[in-house]
């Protein structure tokens, strides 16, 4: 990640393989919530229902296992940004650094990839996350900053 | 109304001794605290629902007195003091005094709460009321309650207030009359003020019961406006299927019935085909309307799907090298259906308990449609032909759809879209597309993109891709000539109605000269056009110096419900490529070297019943976009408008954005 040496902690988790894993568990558990969840709506609607319970249960469960990596991941940081993050002014300063590189770099980044490889329904669909990702470290922005104002920083 | 021994708060004569009856007094009058305290538990909402389920509670006891054999006549009326009133001619509530309670037994029905009483196993049959919320949580509700009883050659009357009794049960003397009614006055501090008894949503509901209670006589009168309707079916839910299909085109004339009949499980399914593309399943358990669904809806659909492949297996319809399957979504496309199911011991699931959750039933429901379904394209071979290809036409355009949009994603590369796939997109909508949303002709709308008119009457104008040329033709006598240009033949024949010429061709490559046109016109296309960047130039070339584009737009109504809009509009149109917003919009207009660039905003209520069944988009997208809308992101929510109706239907606010801009010089 690409956040400043300055401002990343230090802890135990340092280097180690491990704290690669638990990353990637978490991605993993983060990305089976919802695909289940999307699974579970086509059973729904195929006419099988207790698929679709299924499906929901785990995603219940998947989203319990991602909570459960990121008790860890939170001694050694946002495994998105590396920022640290726990209390919640932490975690908006770590959601605000994540929405803003969404929309000022990597959005944008596969847009123009989508362009090139001649896809402009998915560049278009991008451009769009990339506008509503800039609404959101707005909305972020503002919350921090009441956040601080209630507590009189 | 029902019979005493069947009846919410009646006891049998084995009800508990006399010293428990004080105790149970007590509990029973907190009761009836309660559901004033808290009546959405007892009545879903004290909003619209829960009003119109006051009604319907009250109607549903006199079905039941019907469903007994003993009541042919239901009359709903609503006065114009805000009241209402329920009267049947069944045999009257009982006013015998109550061997436990001591007080007339109606009396006892009236201000006892009982919840639940009616589900209870072992009573008599398959009830209707959904809540069994019973006639004393109805009372508790009411300012004002008339009760009024003709039985046993007697007349009976009895006023309540806050479902307390203001007098005894008065005798009124000898009578020829029979049945019960109930005048009643919602309790307008506990339900929202601001809503009334609505006719048209009562009169949907009623006629629903008459259908699936032949030989009932339901009526509806509204005082306050003169409406009424009386409803009588002798067809019942044949009939009701007739009626759903009224004016669709039948891929088969007779519907198929299946019909079931056991002790604890009795249904009735009828199903025919159109030639739409939609699904329309109405379900029914014990005539409570399941508008989600629920197990016996999704053993139906599992039936259907396992019936119509074994039979075109058997028959060798499918082509087996490529392992074809007819899937769900394809077999039901275009189904008209309604099941009703009778059954003891219903379980419900959600807050408006629309969805019926039995697991049994789901099997057993499958079990029967599927061997009985067998059994009659076994026996109707011609009927059976139709079914399997129907469902396979269906499979196979989403096959091709899915191929078409992979090629133009390559082609868009290279800047050239192929006729075919264009023609894919434009010109399937000549089937239907003209008549399939109001926007299409919307005068307002229309008059919207007239007022950004800015040149004298002898401008010649070009409405590009025109469609049937509704919106090039809004312009007349305010422009010289009016000249249209669409890629499909049958918009072309349509639009030659209206326009004084119609050109064959590509708002890719336009066959015409520059600076041809003082105007141009186009409406709710250039979303669907990859690279719409040429096209626009393409647009100001044709323009001549000082000329005007006029062009509108659904646009959402900012960053937040566009991505939420985007997979809804892709779910709609696959092969759309745009979600524009207003500045992606201006930028396209300025990127071409358009100037001057103004916009006005019109908002339109439109139903998504009226685009939703296109041939562009599938059974599953279709699904989905109610999905989105029914799950909507509190973000999108919070700036893009729509709304849901008890019923389902989903109204959507479009955002039309209407922009002139002009080609610099004179």
């Amino acid at each position: 990640m690409n956040t400043p040496a300055d401002k990343r902690m230090n802890h135990e988790l340092e280097g180690l393989e491990t704290h690669r894993n638990l990353k990637q568990g978490f991605a993993s558990e983060a990305g089976t919530t919802s695909r289940y969840l999307y699974f579970a709506r086509i059973a729904d609607i195929e006419g099988s229902p207790e698929t679709a319970t299924i499906f929901r249960e785990l995603a219940e469960s998947s989203a319990c296992n991602g909570h459960g990596f990121l008790d860890f991941l939170k001694r050694a940081g946002d495994p998105e940004t590396d920022l640290p993050i726990g209390e919640t002014e932490r975690n908006l300063i770590a959601a605000i650094s994540a929405e803003t590189r969404e929309f000022s770099e990597i959005y944008p980044r596969m847009k123009e990839v989508a362009a090139l490889e001649g896809l402009p329904d998915i560049e278009n669909w991008l451009l769009t996350l990339g506008k509503l990702k800039k609404v959101h470290t707005d909305r972020l922005k503002g919350a921090l900053a009441q956040f601080n104002a209630l507590h009189e920083k | 109304m029902p019979s005493m021994k069947n009846k919410p708060g009646m006891k049998s004569s084995e009800s508990p001794a006399p010293t428990i009856y004080d105790a149970s007094s007590i509990t029973v009058l907190s009761g009836l605290d309660a559901v004033r305290k808290n009546p959405g538990m007892y009545i879903g909402s004290t909003a619209i629902e829960g009003l119109h389920q006051m009604v319907y509670e009250l109607v549903d006891n006199a079905i039941d007195e019907a469903q007994a054999g003993e009541c042919t006549g239901i009359a709903v009326s609503l006065n114009p003091d805000g009241s209402c009133t329920v009267a049947d001619n069944g045999r009257g509530i009982p006013t015998e005094t109550h061997p436990s309670e001591g007080c007339p037994a109606c009396e006892v029905v009236l201000t006892r709460l009982h919840a639940g009483g009616k589900f209870k196993a072992g009573s008599y049959r398959l009830t209707t009321g959904l809540y069994g919320i019973g006639l004393s949580c109805l009372n508790a509700l009411s300012q004002t309650l008339v009760l009024e009883i003709w039985r046993n050659g007697r007349a009976y009357r009895q006023n309540y207030s806050c479902g307390v009794a203001m007098n005894e049960l008065e005798d009124l003397g000898t009578t020829e009359r029979r049945g019960t009614r109930i005048t009643f006055t919602p309790d307008f501090t506990i339900f929202d003020p601001r809503v009334a008894f609505d006719y048209q949503r009562l009169c949907k509901r009623l006629e629903e019961l008459a259908f699936l209670h032949p030989g009932v006589r339901i009526e509806i009168n509204d005082q306050r406006c003169g409406e009424s309707a009386s409803f009588l079916y002798d067809s019942g839910i044949p009939g009701f299927l007739k009626k759903l299909n009224a004016g669709a085109r039948t891929i088969h004339r007779e519907p198929l019935r299946i019909i079931h009949n056991e002790k604890d499980l009795q249904f009735e399914a009828v199903l025919q085909w159109t030639d739409s593309y939609g699904e329309n399943i109405s379900s029914y358990v014990n005539s409570i309307n399941t508008i989600h669904g629920g197990t016996h809806v999704a053993g139906l659909k599992t039936a259907l799907t396992g019936a119509i492949n074994a039979y075109a297996r058997e028959m060798k319809m499918l082509n087996r090298n490529r392992d074809e399957r007819i899937t769900t979504f394809d077999m039901l496309e275009g189904l008209t259906a309604v099941i009703s199911v009778w059954m003891t011991g219903p379980s419900f699931e959600g807050q408006t308990k629309t969805r019926v959750t039995n697991e049994g039933l789901g099997v057993r429901v499958e079990q029967v449609v599927h061997d009985r379904l067998l059994a009659i394209l076994h026996q109707d071979s011609k009927l059976a032909v139709l079914l399997v290809n129907r469902a396979l036409d269906a499979t196979r355009a989403r096959v091709a759809a899915r191929r078409a949009s992979d090629r133009v994603a390559y082609q868009a590369a290279d800047f050239t879209v192929s006729k075919e796939v264009y023609q894919k997109q434009f010109g399937i909508r000549s089937k239907n597309w003209h008549e399939s949303a109001t926007w299409i002709a919307h005068e307002e709308l229309l008059g919207e993109h007239v007022k950004h008119l800015a040149l004298d009457e002898k401008a010649r104008m070009l409405d590009v891709c025109c469609g049937s040329g509704v919106v090039g033709a809004s312009f007349k006598n305010k422009v010289g000539q009016m000249i249209g240009l669409d890629i499909t033949p049958e918009m072309i024949d349509l639009a030659r109605t209206r326009l004084d010429q119609v050109n064959q061709g590509t708002v890719y490559d336009l066959p015409f000269l520059d600076a041809s046109f003082a105007l141009v016109v186009n409406r709710e296309v250039l979303h669907l056009l990859p690279n719409p960047e040429r096209p626009v130039s393409e647009i100001y070339r044709v323009l001549k110096p000082g000329g005007q584009f006029i062009v509108g737009q659904i646009l959402p109504f900012g960053p937040e419900d566009a991505a939420w809009m985007y997979r809804i509009f892709k779910k709609k149109q696959p092969l759309i490529f745009n979600m524009f917003q207003e500045d992606d919009f201006r930028a396209l207009l300025l990127g071409a070297g358009f100037v001057d660039i103004e916009m006005s905003e019109y908002n339109l209520w439109e139903s998504i019943d009226l685009w939703i069944d296109t041939h562009e988009t599938t059974n599953l997208h279709r699904h989905e976009i109610r999905d989105l809308f029914y799950n909507a992101p509190q973000e999108a929510r919070n700036v893009h408008p729509f709304e849901i109706t008890p019923s389902g239907e989903i109204r959507d606010l479009w955002r039309w954005c209407i922009f002139s801009a002009r080609k610099p010089g004179k």
